[in-house]
């Protein structure tokens, strides 16, 4: 008897979003099938995206073997945002962390008016997160909104608890929302439900929380192979959103990491990785010798 | 359907009070409520119940019993607390509940054949929950056999799959599903036999007004696959229209859809539409959300 190889083809597929404006655009999602599945009917029309992550002020607590490459230019956003785009990055994940109240409080107008320079600065789009801090969020990724008016930016943690403030403003501004809710398919689904009542779906990227090797990566991951596959099989109109994994940050708390460069590398890379299996349409990372790590490992199927 | 009403539970602020206090009219004003909703049975479940067992037990089932005829379930873990109560019902009583543990076995079933009372007899084994249609077959065989040991006859032995709520993120909704099945071939696995659920744990942590839509229609749906009991709350009208067969139309809507009939949603009521739209969820065709009425 002829053996022949069984191909699956599937009917749902991811919503196709677009980040930053004009040139400067790039699109996510718009895949049919899971991840990986070369093999499947189908196709992945949009190839994984790579953003490094930078903070709106020094990190204190960053390894020297991860400062190191920013060493430089870590004093000034701008700068250190420039230099990750000769790393071969699609974007830049700008985190505000210092708004966090519990930090040094920026102001939401100072805030905004980095992001700002930052969006004229770049040739590649924009991520912003704010600190996670639910209260100054509604301030900060308003005003970040409303000042980048037009300029299609990716904009979160929206979560539950302010969905309505920032998700009305990033719609009113014209950008693209990421909806938060921490490793629950439930409450994942309701949040996008909630938010499509007023912004349409196209507008929306999933951030499911990205939990590093060792920590929980375990979650993180049948939680985006879950979503991924109640989107591109049972075709859940609620859960065909791109996929955000926001690991470079939860990667590098982690003692491993911390210890050594290699230790550090593989630790993001491993995580990436997996999530990438999972899912994961753009990934934030931190260190630019994993991004290459990463993307070479990727290149023969990306 | 038999109805058993949950309200007398001491998890109520007001009924543990009344207890506490000897407080009649609070447990009278339940008691009739349930009553005249149309219950069968009037479940007592009055927890660990640790102090003045006896004594607490027959003042309980007394006062029920001063104001409705209805036979009672008596719901403890306790089994001094279980035998006070079963010595003092005037009717035929319902034991809520044994299980496949060890020590459960050996001082609750007892208690049944002893009183040759009803007997729920959960799933549960000293191995804890068993997660799918086999286990839970293969735990119910055994106690079942146990209890046939004992003298208790199948037909006294009420089945309780134990149900999970459905709002459990990654596995309530396949737990509602396996539910059905179990009920599905429990008539086939050991002829005769009862069974029962406690209901309302389905929505157990689902937004307080959104609960009674998925205990309605999960009893609809078990109800097709021939369960024979619920504990759940009579004090629902809607749930004991449902219940008394004055719904016909929502009941054939919600076995239409378990058949995977596409309806035209924008043919139908709003409520309708939401009947259709918890169905799915129970049957697992829809991920669960809190916003489920909503999508």
């Amino acid at each position: 008897m002829e053996y022949k190889t069984p191909v699956d083809a599937y009917t749902g597929t991811i919503r196709e979003v677009t980040i930053g404006k004009g040139k400067k655009a790039v699109k996510i999602g718009g895949d049919n099938k899971l991840p990986l599945h070369f093999f499947d009917e189908g196709s992945y029309p949009n190839p994984i995206k790579f953003a490094l992550q930078i903070l709106d002020m020094e990190p204190k607590d960053w390894p020297e073997h991860l400062a190191g490459p920013f060493r430089d230019v870590m004093s000034d956003p701008v700068k250190w945002a420039k230099k990750c785009e000769g790393f071969g990055v699609d974007a830049i994940a700008l985190y505000l962390i210092s708004t966090d109240p519990m930090e040094k409080d920026t102001s939401a107008e100072e805030a905004a008016s980095l992001v700002k320079r930052m969006v004229s600065e770049l040739n590649v789009p924009l991520i912003v997160y704010g600190s996670g801090d639910e209260k100054k969020d509604s301030e900060v990724l308003t005003k970040v909104a409303e000042v980048c008016d037009g300029s299609n930016l990716l904009i979160g943690p929206v979560q539950k608890e302010n969905y309505q403030i920032i998700g009305k403003a990033i719609l009113d501004h014209g950008h693209t929302a990421i909806a938060q809710t921490p490793l629950d398919i439930n409450l994942l689904k309701e949040l996008n439900v909630k938010l499509c009542k007023f912004m349409p779906a196209e507008r929306i990227v999933i951030d499911p929380l990205s939990s590093p090797l060792g920590y929980g990566m375990e979650y993180s991951f049948s939680l985006m192979e879950r979503v991924k596959q109640i989107g591109v099989i049972t075709e859940d109109s609620m859960t065909q959103m791109p996929i955000i994994a926001n690991l470079g940050d939860e990667c590098w708390k982690t003692k491993q990491a911390k210890e050594s460069k290699e230790q550090g590398l593989l630790w993001e890379g491993i995580t990436a990785l997996s999530l990438i299996l999972a899912g994961a349409n753009i990934l934030v990372l931190r260190h630019p010798e994993t991004l290459k790590l990463v993307k070479e490992t990727i290149r023969p199927v990306r | 359907m038999i109805i058993i009403g949950e309200n007398i539970h001491v998890i109520a602020n007001e009924v543990s009070t009344a207890v506490r206090e000897r407080n009649a009219k609070t447990i009278h004003d339940l008691a009739k409520a349930q009553t005249e909703a149309g219950a069968d049975y009037i479940d007592l479940n009055v927890g660990p119940m640790k102090q003045d067992t006896e004594g607490t037990m027959k003042w309980l089932v007394d006062t029920v019993q001063e104001v409705t005829d209805l036979p009672l379930t008596i719901d403890t873990m306790n089994p001094v607390a279980m035998e006070a109560g079963l010595k003092f019902c005037k009717k035929r009583p319902l034991l809520n509940s044994a299980s496949g543990k060890q020590l459960s076995k050996e001082q609750m079933l007892p208690l049944a054949a002893k009183y040759k009372c009803d007997v729920v007899v959960s799933v549960m084994t000293d191995k804890g929950m068993p997660p799918d249609v086999d286990s839970k077959i293969e735990s119910i065989l055994d106690t079942a056999a146990y209890a046939n040991e004992l003298g208790i006859p199948d037909e006294d032995i009420w089945i309780d799959p134990i149900i999970l709520p459905v709002s459990t993120a990654g596995e309530g909704q396949r737990f509602a599903v396996i539910c059905l099945d179990f009920i599905q071939i429990l008539q086939d696995v050991l002829p005769g036999v009862k069974s029962t659920v406690g209901l309302s744990n389905i929505s157990n942590g689902v937004p307080a007004p959104l609960r009674p839509m998925l205990n309605r229609t999960y009893l609809m749906m078990l109800n097709r696959s021939g369960l024979y009991s619920a504990i759940a709350d009579p004090l629902d009208v809607e749930f004991m229209k449902l219940v008394k067969g004055e719904m016909p139309e929502i009941v054939d809507l919600i076995y239409r859809t378990m058949d995977g009939e596409k309806i035209a949603l924008s043919s139908l009521s709003e409520k309708e539409v939401e009947y259709v739209k918890t169905t799915k969820v129970l049957m697992g065709e829809t991920l669960y959300s809190d916003a489920w009425l909503e999508s």
